[in-house]
């Protein structure tokens, strides 16, 4: 069980209003309620519960994998994670996106924890050695806390559902508290996802989602946008 | 035996047939292109049934100097314990187009699974086309595939891949009722600088592809992938329209791969026709692009 300082710790690195920037994505939302595809409650459930499953089995398993390098201390592997998610991310938008997350979160660790393995990261960034993808400053930072891998990828699996969910209500006619009951509801199927990636590897990191990637290319070419994707 | 992946740890278990890897389920496939003082040609080939091929022609109208190979197969399909090898190279400032003789069919299985490794190397300058014909995953079938593509930064590739959601109109239709298909693509420099990877898993079973986002209401997916220098990548950009087409039932996004490496196109459909011409336009921008030539009309009976 956490302690409070943990609990507390938890609560600031896990924050939806973190500054690292996440109010201005939608990850792929926005294209989907152009075009119909997220257009009620129940599309829209079904679009951010895909995207969290699809993420579980992708940056998850980054993040599980750059986590236990940080414990170990060994900066390769943390750099060789980071290059395996940045080479993944086959859309413009959506590496844009990890990587801009991923310094923000950085800087922000530099600045608040001082020196830890995210501000040795920060260094790397900047000399151009590693890309800097969010999700393994999310484990860095976890995993200099203190805290548990599992408190790391909650707070990953959380951040995207309550990003996308704080879009919608921007892009649709939604009632707030049923966007909240959304993200209540989606958040209990993470455990699921932890168990079923708590043994994986790196090459193990896989996605299947066309569509979700056709609207994000969409997004890229598309004339009128709120969100950077 | 070894668990090449942690997906197939579930079919391990023998087929009451011919055990899995045997002879007659190894295909081997290797297949060199070099240039030579006129036109490229098929220098070296290797094969082993139930794959093989014969000698390049010279039929694309388009690029009269292209060596055409289509790959044949004289097993019906894709059987359970097979294991199939390919290796597709071509040397400095050669062309080729590879691609199969019809849609390759994955048959039902009821024990073990079905692999196959692709290695793909192409050297300075060369250009290879590898369009294959539509894949078709029938019920219960598991297929686990496996791309390793090793290339210049003045080299082109141009590689699809169309997958059908299964037997579509086969009794009461079969969409997604295969068990597994498992498909990783990586792509890398010739000194192993890593470019990109892409691995799908699709395991019906665990979750439903027909969800909103995943495949949707659509039952074709095209994936390809265009490695090629920088120059040519951006002039294909711009003129690729993403769109998503309601009334023909059909939508299409291209994005930039990741390290300059060039630009993957997606296009889902409810045909296997629609997505098919679709990659055809695509690859009409590509070829004159990169080539000077034109892609010809399609064959009436292909």
């Amino acid at each position: 069980m956490l302690t409070i300082p943990e609990l507390m710790r938890v609560l600031q690195f896990g924050d939806s209003v973190l500054p690292v920037g996440s109010f201005t994505f939608s990850n792929g939302l926005e294209s989907a309620v152009e075009h119909g595809v997220v257009h009620d409650l129940t599309s829209l459930r079904q679009f951010v519960r895909v995207a969290v499953e699809q993420v579980a089995t992708s940056d998850g398993i980054a993040v599980l994998v750059a986590f236990r390098a940080a414990r170990a201390g060994d900066d390769c592997r943390i750099d060789e994670v980071d290059h395996a998610v940045f080479n993944r991310k086959l859309n413009e938008e959506i590496r844009t996106m990890t990587v801009r997350m991923g310094r923000k979160l950085a800087e922000m660790a530099d600045r608040v924890l001082g020196p830890s393995a995210a501000s040795a990261w920060l260094c790397r960034i900047k000399e151009g050695k590693t890309p800097g993808c969010y999700p393994i400053g999310q484990a860095l930072i976890f995993a200099s806390l203190g805290l548990s891998e599992q408190d790391a990828f909650a707070v990953h699996q959380y951040g995207l559902a309550s990003m996308m969910l704080a879009a919608s209500l921007r892009l649709m006619k939604l009632h707030y508290l049923d966007a909240q009951a959304i993200l209540f509801e989606i958040n209990s199927d993470a455990e699921a996802a932890y168990e079923r990636v708590v043994a994986s590897s790196l090459e193990d990191m896989a996605a299947f989602a066309p569509v979700m990637d056709i609207l994000a290319s969409a997004h890229v070419q598309a004339k009128v946008r709120m969100f950077m994707n | 035996m070894r668990v090449v992946a942690p997906e197939l740890a579930p079919y391990q278990d023998e087929p009451k047939q011919l055990p899995s890897g045997a002879l007659g389920k190894n295909a081997l496939l290797r297949l060199r292109f070099e240039a030579r003082r006129n036109r490229s040609i098929l220098a070296f080939s290797e094969r082993r049934a139930p794959l093989l091929v014969q000698k390049a022609l010279y039929c694309d109208e388009g690029m009269p100097d292209l060596p055409v190979v289509f790959i044949i197969t004289n097993s019906g399909g894709i059987l359970q314990g097979d294991r199939y090898t390919m290796e597709f190279a071509a040397g400095p400032d050669a062309c080729g187009h590879i691609t199969s003789q019809a849609a390759t069919k994955i048959h039902e299985m009821d024990a073990n699974y079905a692999g196959q490794m692709q290695d793909i190397t192409l050297e300075e300058g060369a250009y290879l086309e590898y369009l294959p014909e539509t894949v078709i995953p029938f019920r219960h079938s598991r297929f686990h595939t496996h791309t390793r593509i090793r290339i210049a930064s003045t080299a082109t590739l141009l590689y699809s891949e169309i997958l059908m959601g299964g037997r579509q109109f086969y009794g009461d239709g079969e969409l997604f009722q295969f068990d597994l298909f498992s498909s990783t693509v990586a792509a890398e420099r010739l000194d192993g600088t890593k470019l990109f990877i892409e691995k799908f898993l699709i395991e019906p079973g665990r979750s439903e592809p027909s969800r909103l986002g995943v495949m949707g209401d659509f039952t074709v997916f095209g994936n390809v992938i265009l490695l090629t220098p920088q120059e040519h990548a951006d002039a294909i950009h711009g003129r690729v329209a993403a769109a998503w087409n309601c009334e023909e039932r059909w939508a299409a996004g291209v994005s930039r791969l990741p390290n300059n490496a060039g630009l993957i196109y997606k296009v889902v459909g409810k045909e296997s026709n629609t997505v098919r011409t679709k990659v055809r336009e695509f690859w009409s921008l590509v070829r004159p692009q990169v080539t000077g030539f034109a892609v010809p009309q399609e064959f009436p009976w292909r």
